[in-house]
């Protein structure tokens, strides 16, 4: 038996080493050949279509030299318009939906049972609080930007995109369609993740993958716009604010794909210039699009399931919050703590404590950042007749009484500026960070992903910090 | 702390963060180099030695060791005659051999090396003249299980990507039956089978002017200044210390010769071209990504629409539109009409 064995592997390789290296090769070209010889037996071809020419014309517009870009722009610019114009009035429905009525319907409840204080407010103004914060502020914005990027993808348009802007990302050392993943990424990184799925080349899909944090994500764009409008607004003449303001905006979204190329560049460069890499992209004939099969698949295979992995972190995550705010070592609370202690790094960093220690217990959600800064610097000024108390994240609807409570906790031109670029660069929020983990399978590449962007930041922000002081005296 | 000196603080701080976490030059990865077991390399660096000098039918000295392993020859007296003592070489008068056990020892070694380079070759994009010093560390770092493992994966290959033999875990080693390229007669036809890795200054000049294992040469002209070969459609003139290094095994001349050929890249736009074939310098997952793609011989290709930067270009391959960048379709031949 065991002779047997051996005399067969013996043989095996002498057949190995005759049939040759080439193999696999002329594998391939047999079954083209024969798959060809079988097609021009079954078909019979007419000419070429009219649907055919007309592709070809819309080809030559979409990826021409001069309107190929600004049609790119244009069709994003709409899609990122329609979205945070859209969303603003079902997600300010469901804030007083979830916010306004079911959590003052819940506190009565717990106090009609009877509810001992601490439970209510850490399942109520904890769990109950982050996971509404969440699904009012995500879904409406998810619910419309996937579906009309599926939309897009669909109809075959988003290809001609990475065709479009494979020259500048080669450049970066990156995949042509990394440019579709950044867009994905400004509606939501966890789902720029997993769109890096397009990318089959294994090291430009780690790029892609890796740099997708510094596409300014859907729950960071509030955050912009209103420390942008507090601090820099103010900072010029009244009639030019909003204009600068929006300005500053769009320039810290430009310095993300900025730092994306670079960061890409430097990667491919280094760390990752050994892993295999396979270019190849397919432009797909043009379709008339699914509606309704689209409408479904991105609402269930990416909002849904985007929304339902934030939600799961959200309630930890409330819960710690709450915590934080609530149990007290020697009469402060551990949120003080932190914030006393980390508050000289928070400084020369042109930041404060509570940033600090909101970015990290609010981790699970960039939308929960502002409410976390403001209730713990409400509590650890010591104002009252603001907020819900301590724990109890809120948010408020004028923009002055924001900046009122801001700059009574200290804020200057300085901390809103590096707040602003703290935002763009920080870790990725902890759906992001297990997706990147679900995606790559590699620890490694995840704490890549989420560290890198932290010490960028960190840099950044110091040096900000340093030349503003040298300007400003 | 005035914002100047914060600046200069900052600014220091950064560049030991970066020197620390360098790829390759920074400090952590010195550092876990210089952990390396440097008694165990010199070992077995010394027995590849001695197995290339038998291979090669060249008598291997204490002179010889030293300058190969760049030890001074105190440390290679002393560093043979552990060996000896270890039962891995005999010594002769005038030189040193390998005892039975000495050779197979150096040709796992050896199988180490070469399944690495193929690796390499196959399922990173490392480039080609790093391949050896990448080889060169790793080889003696793997166990026999990873090893097997490795083997296994890579489906058990016979030939490195420079063209040696792999020997097999029990130690086997294939003879090999080609010819130095100098050996050949002007006008022969030749397929390029083996490369010579070192020394790297004559491989990386091979390596430059894109000659590759597996590639269709016709001797054009020999004389002993220079020797003159046609290969994919282009003239290479080398000095014979550079085809020295190239070992080849004749090929009939009915085969069908690549020849006059021009790349995919050469077509304008609306051209329409043949497909002849992909270089054998495109290899691996990339070979098989094109094949799957249609790019096989044979099949017809038009030059669709050139992007902003003419580069990538998409070209109509069996009624897909496929795109491709510049450094891929000059790779891919052509019959031109």
């Amino acid at each position: 038996m065991e002779n047997k064995k051996e005399a067969l592997i013996a043989e095996s390789n002498v057949m190995r080493l005759k049939v040759g290296e080439n193999f696999h090769d002329h594998l391939i070209e047999s079954i083209y050949e024969d798959a060809e010889k079988i097609a021009s037996r079954a078909i019979v071809k007419k000419g070429k279509t009219s649907t055919f020419n007309l592709e070809r014309n819309i080809d030559k517009i979409v990826t021409s030299r001069w309107f190929g870009l600004p049609l790119m722009f244009l069709i994003l610019a709409v899609v990122f318009w329609l979205t945070i114009e859209g969303a603003n009035v079902p997600s300010g429905m469901l804030a007083s939906l979830f916010l306004d009525t079911i959590h003052p319907w819940l506190k009565g409840l717990a106090a009609s049972i009877g509810m001992v204080w601490w439970l209510d407010g850490l399942l109520i103004d904890g769990a109950y609080l982050a996971m509404a914060w969440v699904i009012s502020v995500m879904l409406p914005p998810m619910a419309i930007f996937f579906p009309m990027f599926t939309l897009l993808e669909d109809l075959g348009y988003l290809p001609r995109v990475a065709f479009n802007m494979d020259n500048l990302f080669k450049r970066a050392g990156a995949h042509g369609k990394q440019a579709l993943t950044m867009s994905m990424g400004f509606g939501c990184n966890a789902a720029g993740v997993i769109a890096a799925r397009i990318i089959d080349s294994p090291r430009e899909r780690l790029i892609a993958i890796i740099t997708n944090n510094f596409a300014l994500c859907n729950g960071r764009w509030p955050t912009q716009i209103i420390i942008a409008s507090i601090f820099i607004g103010s900072a010029v003449p009244a009639h030019l604010a909003g204009l600068v303001s929006a300005g500053a905006v769009v320039f810290i979204a430009v310095l993300g794909i900025l730092f994306s190329l670079a960061v890409s560049w430097g990667l491919s460069k280094t760390v990752l210039k050994g892993e295999a890499s396979t270019f190849s992209l397919e432009l797909p004939p043009y379709r008339p699009p699914r509606i309704l099969q689209t409408l479904y698949t991105s609402l269930i295979d990416r909002t849904i399931f985007v929304l339902w992995r934030a939600i799961v972190f959200a309630i930890p995550a409330g819960l710690v919050i709450w915590l934080v705010g609530n149990v007290t070592i020697n009469d402060i609370s551990l949120a003080e703590h932190f914030i006393n202690f980390s508050n000289p790094l928070g400084l020369l960093l042109g930041l404060n404590g509570v940033i600090l220690l909101a970015y990290i217990i609010a981790i699970p959600a960039n939308e929960i950042v502002i409410p976390t800064i403001l209730m713990l610097t409400v509590m650890s000024v010591g104002m009252t007749g603001v907020g819900e108390g301590a724990g109890v994240m809120f948010e408020l609807d004028s923009i002055s009484d924001t900046a009122n409570i801001l700059q009574s906790g200290g804020w200057t031109l300085l901390t809103g500026m590096n707040l602003m670029l703290f935002s763009l660069l920080h870790n990725p929020c902890s759906t992001t960070i297990y997706t990147i983990y679900k995606e790559t399978g590699s620890w490694k590449w995840t704490i890549v992903s989420t560290i890198l962007p932290v010490i960028l930041g960190v840099i950044v922000c110091y040096f900000t910090a340093q030349v503003y002081l040298l300007v400003t005296g | 702390m005035s914002p100047l000196l914060g600046i200069i603080i900052g600014l220091i701080v950064t560049a030991v963060l970066v020197y620390l976490v360098y790829p390759q030059k920074g400090f952590l990865d010195k550092w876990s180099k210089g952990k390396r077991d440097k008694k165990k390399e010199l070992i077995e660096d010394a027995l590849k030695h001695i197995y290339d000098c038998e291979y090669k039918g060249i008598k291997c000295t204490v002179h010889s060791v030293g300058g190969n392993l760049s030890i001074s020859n105190d440390d290679a007296a002393n560093l043979l005659s552990n060996l000896e003592k270890m039962g891995l070489i005999i010594s002769e008068p005038e030189f040193v051999k390998l005892s039975a056990g000495g050779k197979s020892y150096a040709l796992k070694v050896i199988r180490v090396h070469r399944l690495w380079e193929k690796y390499l070759a196959d399922h990173t994009s490392i480039s080609e003249e790093k391949w050896h010093h990448y080889a060169e560390i790793k080889e003696h770092d793997l166990s026999p299980s990873e090893v097997d493992e490795l083997a296994a994966k890579l489906g058990n290959p016979f030939y490195d990507p420079h063209g040696d033999p792999i020997p097999t875990a029990d130690g086997e080693i294939l003879d090999d039956n080609s010819i130095p390229l100098t050996s050949l007669a002007s006008g022969e036809f030749a397929v390029i089978t083996h490369i010579e890795d070192e020394p790297d200054a004559i491989y990386s000049q091979i390596v430059a002017i894109n000659l590759h294992r597996g590639q269709q040469i016709q001797l054009a002209e020999k004389n002993e200044k220079r020797i003159k070969l046609i290969a994919e459609g282009d003239e290479y003139v080398l000095a014979p210390i550079i085809a020295n290094n190239i070992a080849v095994t004749k090929i009939d001349e009915e085969e069908e010769i690549q020849s006059d050929f021009k790349t995919l890249s050469s077509l304008k736009q609306g051209e329409e071209g043949v497909i002849a074939g992909i270089s054998k310098a495109v290899r691996g997952r990339q070979r098989r990504r094109l094949m799957d793609l249609g790019i096989v011989p044979g099949s017809k290709v038009t030059a669709e629409l050139f992007s902003i930067g003419s580069d990538p270009v998409a070209y109509l391959v069996r009624g897909a539109t496929v795109a491709l960048r510049r450094n891929q379709t000059d790779q891919i031949f052509i019959k031109g009409d």
